[in-house]
């Protein structure tokens, strides 16, 4: 089955001319992990929050599960699609303590169960002694591998990742990918995955996709395993 | 805006929220728009002798007050943030704050003391006459005048223009100062052709709030028997029982309210330019010798004006009369004030987060919808006043078959005498005080927060409840302390629509000095410029404590 599947998306901003994203079309079977890769400004991040549900598109229909979250007549709410994000800033709550932010998103889990997988979460990112500190208290490599932990934390059926490794050294960087990528194929968790670095790109993703700059058709076939489609 | 991107408002941001804010703006629009049609009416005859007679001259005066209210609190605003932001001289740090302590009196405070300390038994011709043996022109020391309102009034709202300004100079300016200085311009030079015309949009800015609080005012104008359309529409609903042509007097103040938004926009426009986002924060010029001690005068003489004299002097009259008045009924008073301000306050803020909370998305409408929260606070106190009253009565008369079948009599007054009507007039007039404040909490922490919490599986309500009121406290605090602040102080709108018996220390100080018990008037007074002070002294606080 399809964990996801895109048809004709398009979208702009509100007071604007220009579509950041227009007739994409674009799917992915269950467990694959996508790159996406494009230049800065090419519309990435808007794909993610499209798919999320915090922007609504303008024409197209977008699909997770087989059933439809975005359409010519349905919207389904962000907190009701199942789908996890590592932001691009990380957003991790101020006010609460890094074992919080991670227990925030599993309120629908059993209470018990709770606690082992935030051990489980902070023993993946290595950050099992930094659960009191609060994210002010953290590095920016740190914050960003809190951040992953809290989006991986409920398991969601999909996982949007917005550049989730632009703040790690090149040591953690390759540590975490690799286990990263254990961990989403464990769990056959289907992921995308906003990048800047190739590398990522070869040592994670199954496939990835380029975003151009507007006007411009490109595609662009980046690694053997699959082809890449688009884009605008 | 095309049917299409309103059926995709609905499907994505339409919810519970929206639906409260719509409810919240509409209690807003609601006796606005009464008054507004009220022009369409069929009028009475009253309403051709007052046209003939008085208008004219209302309108004059109001103008004159405005124009001359505004020029001189924009030239003394500005000058006083220019010296205070861009030189050091001595008490230069005493002075950054005392000088926004005159925004702590309310004219009206004001009108009264100083025209009693310029009376013939007052202090001043006192001193004169048993000191110096001098007798003064009385007709020199006469404040109830146009001129006079026009000093109280610059003397006690320069703040709002102050405030404004200095903030602006302190961090936009640097670079352009220093590249004056450069080139060699001499300091009155770089006032004259670069502050100036730099600050513009914040001397309209503050000039605007003074010109609102100048129209919107009843006590000094009333109290120095200046004929404006405020005073006017109290005299025909009161004097007269002239409902129709009150209202009618109010629809013409809004028209001019109307027109001064369209000049501020006109004025604050045109030239945009280019702030940078990271400026330097002004370094300042040490001023020695002459220029230092003319600084130091200069903010002297307004500061002791401006707070310390009216203080002093309302000091020295609360000592006459404290046993007289600080007794049970003034308890009782104090306690209805608090009341009633905080029931208000409440319920402002309540409004304001609920609606902030939905415009901040950014969505369509929301703008519409943030300009209709705010619009009470352009509006004088006495034309919402006016609104709320009649939208009241016409209530009551709709549900007198209501009231009848609840046995309460025939067409009774409920809610037009109820309480309710003083907060719902308090709610309209302020909502813009609480709702900027809110709005700037939700700006800082933007969407992020809320953003990722709902990627976690929560709500819109929820979410609130553990990310965003959290995380927006310590503005929803300062909220409340601005809102209450202008509550206590309001008095046109408490005085029409307070109910019977009901009274709260701005309109019991105004009733003492109108019945010239002066004295009696001092400790209300003083505990309204105590509540204002304790507020602005918070806000240094929290002042510093982002600073650092
Ligand atoms: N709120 C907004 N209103 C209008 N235009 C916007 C808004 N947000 C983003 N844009 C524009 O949409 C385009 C796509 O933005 P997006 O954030 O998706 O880029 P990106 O590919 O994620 O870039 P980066 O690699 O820098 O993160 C950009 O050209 C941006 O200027
Ligand atoms: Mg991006």
């Amino acid at each position: 089955m399809k964990i996801i599947s895109i048809h004709n998306l398009t979208f702009s901003f509100p007071k604007t001319s220009i579509p950041v994203i227009e007739d994409f079309s674009f799917s992915m079977g269950e467990g694959e992990i996508v790159g996406i890769l494009g230049q800065s400004g090419s519309g990435k991040s808007t794909l993610l929050r499209l798919i999320s549900g915090l922007e609504i598109p303008k024409a197209g229909s977008i699909k997770i599960a087989g059933s439809e979250v975005a359409g010519k007549k349905t919207f389904v709410q962000p907190e009701d699609r199942g789908v996890g994000m590592v932001f691009q800033d990380y957003a991790l709550f101020p006010h609460m303590s890094v074992k919080e932010n991670l227990l925030f998103g599993l309120s629908r889990l059993l209470r018990k169960e709770r606690n082992p997988r935030v051990q489980e979460m902070l023993e993946l990112v290595q950050m099992t002694d930094f659960e009191k500190r609060y994210p002010h208290q953290l590095s920016g490599g740190q914050q960003q591998r809190i951040a992953l932990a809290r989006a991986l934390a409920p398991k969601p059926k999909l996982l949007l990742m917005d550049e989730p490794f632009s703040n790690l050294d090149a040591n953690l960087k390759g540590s975490i990918r690799n286990e990263l990528r254990e961990i989403l194929k464990r769990a056959n968790m289907t992921c995308m995955m906003v990048t800047h670095d190739k590398e990522d790109v070869e040592a994670i993703c199954d496939r990835s996709i380029v975003f151009g700059k507007h006007g411009e058709k490109q595609s662009e076939v980046l690694d053997n395993e699959s082809s890449l489609t688009y884009v605008r | 805006m095309n049917t299409e991107s309103v059926k995709q408002f609905f499907r994505k941001d339409f919810n519970g929220w929206w639906l409260v804010s719509l409810m919240g703006a509409a209690m807003i629009l609601l006796p606005i728009l009464f008054i507004f049609f009220s022009i369409f009416q069929e009028p009475n005859e009253n309403w051709f002798q007052i046209r003939e007679y008085l208008l004219k001259n209302y309108a004059a005066n109001t103008i004159i007050l405005v124009v001359l209210t505004g020029v001189l609190t924009a030239a003394s605003g500005v000058s006083l943030a220019w010296l205070i932001a861009a030189y050091d001289f001595p008490m230069r740090r005493f002075f950054s704050w005392g000088l926004i302590l005159p925004l702590a009196i309310p004219p009206y405070i004001a009108a009264y003391t100083y025209r009693t300390m310029l009376s013939y038994t007052g202090v001043v011709q006192v001193t004169l006459r048993n000191q110096f043996d001098y007798l003064i022109n009385p007709e020199w020391l006469s404040i109830s005048s146009l001129r006079g309102a026009v000093f109280i009034f610059t003397l006690f709202l320069f703040p709002y223009v102050y405030i404004i300004c200095r903030a602006f100079l302190e961090n936009q300016s640097s670079s352009f100062l220093e590249n004056a200085r450069l080139l060699g311009r001499k300091p009155f030079s770089i006032f004259v052709r670069i502050i100036l015309p730099l600050s513009r949009p914040a001397i309209v800015a503050g000039a605007v709030l003074v010109i609102y609080e100048v129209l919107s005012d009843y006590g000094v104008t009333s109290y120095f028997g200046i004929h404006t359309i405020t005073t006017a529409i109290f005299q025909t609903w009161f004097g007269m029982y002239d409902a129709d042509s009150a209202m009618r007097l109010a629809a013409w103040l809004m028209v001019i309210i109307v027109g001064l938004f369209f000049i501020e926009k006109l004025l604050r426009q045109g030239r945009r330019y280019n702030i940078s986002s990271k400026a330097r924060p002004l370094v300042r010029q040490k001023l020695k010798g002459f220029p230092a001690a003319a600084a130091v005068i200069y903010c002297s003489v307004i500061f002791l004006l401006g707070f310390f004299i009216p203080v002093v002097q309302l000091l020295a009259w609360s000592r006459l009369t404290f046993t007289k008045v600080w007794n049970d009924t003034f308890f009782t008073l104090l306690n209805q004030t608090v009341f009633v301000g905080m029931l208000s306050t409440a319920l402002i803020l309540l409004f304001a987060v609920i609606i902030a909370n939905v415009t901040r998305s950014h969505s369509s409408g929301a703008y519409i919808l943030s300009k209709l929260a705010t619009t009470g606070y352009s509006i004088p106190g006495a034309i919402i006043a006016i609104g709320v009253l009649a939208l009241f009565i016409e209530l009551d008369s709709l549900l007198a078959p209501f009231y009848s079948y609840m046995g309460w009599g025939k067409a009774p007054l409920i809610l037009s005498l109820s309480l309710a009507m003083l907060v719902i007039g308090y709610t309209i007039r302020f909502m813009a005080t609480g709702f900027n404040a809110v709005e700037i909490g939700f700006e800082k922490i933007g969407t992020k927060y809320t953003e990722a919490s709902r990627m976690l599986g929560f709500g819109v309500t929820k979410t609130f409840f553990k990310i965003d009121l959290p995380l927006i406290k310590g503005a929803l605090f300062s909220g409340f302390i601005l809102t209450f602040v202008e509550i206590i102080k309001e008095l046109p709108l408490a005085l029409l629509l307070r109910p019977f018996n009901f009274d709260t220390l701005a309109t019991k100080t105004y009733q003492y000095a109108k019945d010239e018990m002066i004295f009696e008037a001092s400790i209300p007074s003083l505990m309204i410029i105590i509540i204002s002070v304790l507020s602005v002294a918070v806000f240094q606080m929290i002042d510093k404590k982002v600073k650092k």
